[in-house]
């Protein structure tokens, strides 16, 4: 156990030492921080509800650089290995190839706490200044819980994109098709939620939709809801976080999801040839 | 040590392409201590028995045992140090990162990983450069470094997929030093190559490969007194013309 840690360690701190090296990674965060302190002026745009929009702003900003580095660094990474060949020179130590997508997997994640870490922090800091800089009636209040809640979920949504990534990398050769692919299943999981909506509406109208609510139900245990995890209305309002167990509940099937995903790249990796 | 038996391996069909078989009834064996050289033309299917005995692709059909164990066990790398065709590392990687990966991977003390980078760095000339990103590095300076990451657990076996490939008239001889330098240690040895005259230095026995058939295995003086030629090489090439004209 401890070897297997040790193994899924290295190659961890190969991934995040390769990615904190990369002048292209610099950048993203580079911009990531710019846009974030972006949004002292983009305030000043916003005639009422300043607390709101601003968080808004922060949270989706972030958002976005997530999804830049998942898309463009973590498929290369991930992809690209085989086509370059760099997977033959990690494999070809004592290391198993369940062991190889756990510490890619690490490594990957680590990159991404830490680029949330900065972004959070700053993030927070903007927020401060903004609250500080405008009428009590234009950012009346900032709630904490809500914040670092929708960092979090935040987080565990672009774990999940990692996994899938992951999984879809083992499937398929060449890192165009995985982008694809994975940007495939991730507008399905935005746009699902959407459907199910319109869906529901015209059945409570009793309108010709049977059938079809069941088959977006069960897509919905394959494409998740994101939404569940999106708590950032709640950081400058007084809309009351909801109930603990049911926030329990989504986190928890959230890394449920990363780690079925997880499981099936490594099931998936042990059994093709790395051709 | 190796025994590699009536291994048959196909690729998949592509798009654009039909399945091709590129192992057909190979076996071969290694013992402790012996040097077994693959030789053939492109395509010829010595890259795939490397992949197959690196457990990077699988067989249809046959074995494969590494000291008594499948290929397929993690464990059995602690004892093998490989060498691919083209050097690949993550491109902001140093030469020193990657020989921390090596040696943590295979349980080396951290202690032990610096005594065994430095050793192998200063052999093969790249201690200067031991901080500079490998994308940086020559195709020699790259394979160099591929070495001191092959050779750092001091492994029992290496096999080592066109050792000179890339390399000027200096580096060649300076791998090819080194390689005899392990082969008189004791070391056994597989490696494939394309320049028959340094297989014919080095090897005690060739394997000769052929669109995935295996025509010959033996001593490579045995290999030219078939053929009734006085070289390898000669041969190599008359058994190759041989077999392309029964064809």
């Amino acid at each position: 156990m401890t070897d297997t840690l040790c193994r899924i360690t290295a190659l961890a701190r190969l991934v995040l030492l390769d990615g904190l090296r990369r002048h292209a990674l610099m950048g993203l965060i580079a911009l990531s921080v710019a846009t974030q302190t972006g949004t002292l002026l983009f305030f000043d745009f916003i005639p009422r509800d300043i607390g709101r929009a601003s968080s808004d702003f922060i949270l989706s900003m972030a958002w976005l650089s997530g999804f830049i580095f998942l898309f463009f660094h973590g498929v290369q990474v991930i992809a690209l290995d085989e086509e370059r060949k760099v997977i033959y020179s990690l494999l070809a130590r004592p290391i198993s190839r369940g062991e190889y997508v756990v510490g890619i997997f690490a490594g990957l994640a680590s990159l991404l706490l830490l680029l949330n870490l900065i972004l959070c922090g700053l993030g927070y800091g903007s927020l401060m200044l903004i609250k500080q800089m405008v009428k009590p009636v234009y950012f009346s209040q900032f709630h904490l819980d809500p914040y670092l809640l929708s960092w979090f979920g935040l987080f565990s949504m672009e774990l999940m994109l990692l996994a899938v990534i992951l999984l879809f990398s083992g499937l398929v050769r060449g890192s165009f098709p995985v982008l694809l692919i994975s940007l495939s299943f991730y507008a399905i999981c935005s746009g699902l939620p959407v459907v199910r909506e319109a869906v529901a509406q015209q059945t409570a109208q009793n309108k010709e939709v049977s059938g079809l609510s069941p088959i977006l139900q069960w897509m919905t245990a394959v494409f998740p809801d994101f939404d569940r995890l999106d708590f950032k209305n709640m950081i400058a309002s007084a809309t009351p976080i909801p109930d603990a167990t049911l926030t329990l509940i989504n986190f928890g099937l959230t890394l449920s999801y990363v780690a079925i995903f997880l499981w099936l790249a490594c099931i998936v990796y042990q059994r093709r040839d790395l051709q | 040590m190796i025994i590699f038996n009536n291994i048959r391996k196909t690729y998949p069909p592509e798009i654009t392409s039909s399945p091709q078989v590129a192992l057909n009834d190979v076996s071969f064996s290694l013992t402790n201590g012996q040097t077994l050289g693959l030789i053939g033309a492109n395509g010829a299917g010595k890259s795939t028995c490397i992949k197959l005995l690196m457990d990077f692709i699988r067989p249809d059909s046959g074995t494969i045992s590494l000291q008594g164990r499948s290929p397929k066990s993690p464990e059995i790398r602690k004892h093998i140090g490989y060498l691919p065709e083209l050097a690949n590392f993550p491109a902001n990687l140093t030469a020193l990162d990657m020989l921390r990966f090596a040696g943590a991977t295979c349980g080396m003390q951290t202690a032990a990983i610096r005594t065994a980078s430095e050793k192998w760095l200063r052999r093969l000339g790249l201690w200067e450069d031991r901080k500079r990103p490998l994308r940086n590095y020559s195709k020699g300076m790259q394979q160099r470094a591929n070495f001191a990451i092959a050779l750092l657990n001091d492994p029992e076996l290496l096999i080592l997929d066109e050792p000179m490939s890339g390399l000027d008239p200096i580096g060649r001889a300076d791998i090819l030093a080194l390689i005899a330098d392990l082969k008189a240690q004791g070391r056994t040895i597989l490696f494939c190559s394309h320049i028959l005259e340094d297989v014919d230095r080095l090897v005690d026995r060739v394997v000769v490969l052929h669109k995935g058939q295996k025509l010959f295995e033996g001593p490579p003086r045995s290999l030219a007194e078939q053929q009734h030629c006085p070289t390898l090489v000669e041969g190599y090439l008359d058994l190759v013309q041989q077999v392309t004209k029964n064809d």
